[in-house]
């Protein structure tokens, strides 16, 4: 298999003068080309600083990120200069997020933003190529190609997130990230663009990170799910076994927490408590406080992410033994 | 006769192009955020209002309490027009009716604490007789809505709670005046998935247990399954299908609420999705028409559709749909 990304013990701390908030910790999982990743939890899980320090756009003075993050075999992107990840961005790995309506320059035309960010790696590159290149690229998002010519407030929430999406694949990156890139959207336009990735990535073979916090959008266009709790991927594997029989304690409460669209209504149940402080250091299981099912050996020691061969595992005592 | 009436509802709003000649101009256009809505709920009935942004449902809501007044149509609560009884009592109005809204961060002031803020509405509505029994009330019903420990919060700023618990305490605020009618607009679409619940089952333990009736916005369609006894499907400003909950999400009849309910992702990764495209966006609500408002999106659409909008009907008891062309 041609690993895309492998994160290998990945960490990063917020810093300031009084507190070290350690956002993510301890974060391994490697993707494959042509997977969908998932990356699921609450807010303040630490999935999108996961991502964000993924890109290199946290702030070098207040952030410390130890660990690996080999890209496409040779790249380390934790590690690598300015410089090199500018050559990278676009190019090798693009991001769409949340609020396509914020990321888009209100007074320039799409036109403009495209050739820009067109001769990033393509300085010499005419009108017409870019043209043509963004065109192809608005078809494949169901977009008319009047849209190269309108300002983003000539256009609705759910065609602008479809303009940052074309926009991202300008250079066909290998690594899509989608930072919650769907949630502000109404339910059948994300129907529509969910329906419309899967099919663009057959297309195209990349691979994508999938942030979210909703669990049926991973289920409708994801192959693999990393579930975070407080930093810490607790549970990782096949989107069809997870949702099906998810193992760790917290997957199978965030789970119960959806109500089903079909079928029984079953009771909807939260998680009693709150995220731990993170600021502090944990020696024992995360999740430990918020467990139905905690011992003594949990509230003692932390677990470690047992991973089976395909890589799917948890971070668990209970689920220790391989068996439910 | 059903506690809530609603009636022929209609909120129009003068649309100004910001031209010059509008103002001499005899034909105003107007943007119909709500056009003519007739629904009824009895005591203890929850009703869950779903459709797409910009369709009406807040609108809606914020006629029901009287914060929009409608430009035709009534509401009326146990056989009394609302306006008369704003009217007569505003303070008995307010008792009677409440909203909880959607963003939690934003109902409450930030500069007062949390026992501040809950006094006001007992003291405006003269509940209790001493600052000690209303700090008493307030005590026993953050305890109840399971607000540990109660002394502790009450001494809280809004900034120091998390939006869950600032959510229950807005439905708690709501509840003070013992209402019999709650509007909660999005209650949890700013939440959680892990603290949603605990709002859910909270207002479904209000209309079951206190009586109440509440209307539920929102734009979850499972969500609204699990909480509903009946759903209003609304798209542009009209109702297009009303019934019991599960049989409008398992059964639904007008191509607008099929093509909705199709592009619901599930949460089972095996369940093939058949979903029903629906071409282009939403048209404006300015002046829409004069054919049913769904046609040029949708994929029945014949001549007719589009010269008159089309008429209700009942397609099993209970079951209203907005469609000339629903196959029985």
């Amino acid at each position: 298999m041609n690993t895309v990304l492998s994160v290998q013990n990945m960490n990063v701390t917020y810093v300031n003068k009084s507190k070290r908030v350690m956002a993510v910790r301890n974060a391994s999982f490697s993707i494959s080309k042509g997977d969908s990743l998932g990356l699921v939890g609450e807010s303040g899980s630490g999935k999108s600083t996961l991502a964000i320090a993924l890109l290199g756009l946290l702030p070098k003075e207040t952030t410390e990120i130890t660990g690996k993050a080999i890209f496409l075999e040779d790249t380390d992107l934790l590690s690598i200069s300015e410089k090199e990840m500018n050559e990278l961005r676009w190019k090798k790995l693009a991001v769409v997020f949340q609020k396509a309506m914020n990321s888009l320059s209100p007074v320039h035309r799409i036109s403009t933003v495209f050739e820009d960010i067109y001769r990033v790696h393509e300085p010499h590159a005419t009108k017409e190529e870019i043209h043509a290149a963004t065109v192809r690229l608005l078809k494949l998002v169901n977009l008319p190609e009047r849209v190269y010519h309108l300002y983003p407030h000539e256009m609705s929430g759910g065609m602008l997130q479809r303009v940052a999406i074309a926009m991202s694949l300008l250079h066909s990156p290998q690594l899509l990230i989608f930072d919650e890139a769907t949630t502000a959207l109404d339910v059948v336009t994300q129907g529509q663009i969910l329906k419309e990735i899967v099919q663009m990535e057959k297309e195209l073979e990349t691979t994508r990170i999938m942030i979210t916090h909703d669990m049926s959008v991973v289920s409708s266009s994801c192959n693999k799910v990393a579930v975070m709790y407080a930093g810490e991927i607790v549970e990782f594997g096949y989107v069809k076994n997870v949702m099906v029989h998810p193992q760790h304690p917290y997957t199978k409460a965030l789970l119960k927490s959806f109500p089903a669209l079909k079928g029984e209504k079953r009771k909807m149940e939260s998680i009693p408590g709150f995220l731990p402080d993170l600021s502090k250091e944990i020696p024992a299981c995360v999740f430990a406080p918020r467990c139905a099912y905690a011992t003594e050996r949990c509230r003692a020691e932390k677990p470690l992410f047992h991973s089976r061969e395909d890589g799917s595992g948890t971070a668990c005592f209970l689920t220790e033994g391989g068996a439910d | 006769m059903a506690y809530i009436e609603i009636k022929d509802a209609t909120k129009w709003y003068p649309h100004k192009s910001g031209k010059l000649r509008d103002i001499f101009r005899k034909d105003k256009s107007f943007v119909k955020a709500v056009d003519g809505v007739n629904l009824s709920m009895d005591r203890g009935e929850i009703l869950g209002v779903i459709g797409e942004s910009g369709c009406g449902k807040s609108t809606l809501g914020r006629m029901l309490t009287r914060l929009e007044d409608p430009t035709k149509g009534d509401v009326l609560v146990d056989g009394v027009s609302t306006a008369e009884l704003i009217k007569k009592d505003p303070l008995k109005f307010r008792r009677t009716v409440q909203i909880v809204f959607q963003n939690p961060f934003d109902t409450f002031t930030p500069r007062d604490t949390i026992q501040k803020i809950l006094l006001r509405p007992l003291k405006h509505h003269k509940i209790g007789s001493s600052k000690e029994e209303r700090l008493e009330i307030i005590k026993k019903a953050l305890e109840a809505g399971g607000l540990v420990p109660a002394e502790d919060i009450m001494q809280r700023y809004p900034h120091e709670l998390s939006g869950g618990q600032l959510q229950r305490i807005s439905i708690i605020r709501a509840m003070f005046l013992n209402p019999s009618f709650i509007i909660a607009d999005e209650p949890v679409s700013m939440l959680d998935v892990s603290v949603r619940a605990d709002i859910i089952n909270m207002l479904i333990d209000l209309a079951r247990n206190h009586d109440a009736s509440v209307v539920f916005i929102s734009h979850d369609i499972a969500l609204t399954r699990y909480i509903s006894d009946h759903v209003a499907v609304m798209y542009l400003g009209k109702v297009v299908e009303y019934g019991t909950a599960d049989e409008v999400i398992n059964n639904p009849k007008h191509p607008y609420t099929k093509a909705l309910i199709s592009n619901c992702a599930s949460i089972d990764p095996f369940e093939e999705l058949a979903t029903i495209a629906i071409e282009g966006e939403p048209p404006t609500p300015i002046n829409p028409g004069p054919g049913c408002y769904f046609a040029p999106r949708c994929s029945m659409a014949c001549e007719e559709c589009l010269k008159k909008y089309p008429e209700r009907y009942e397609v099993s008891p209970g079951h209203y749909a907005c469609c000339d062309r629903i196959e029985s």
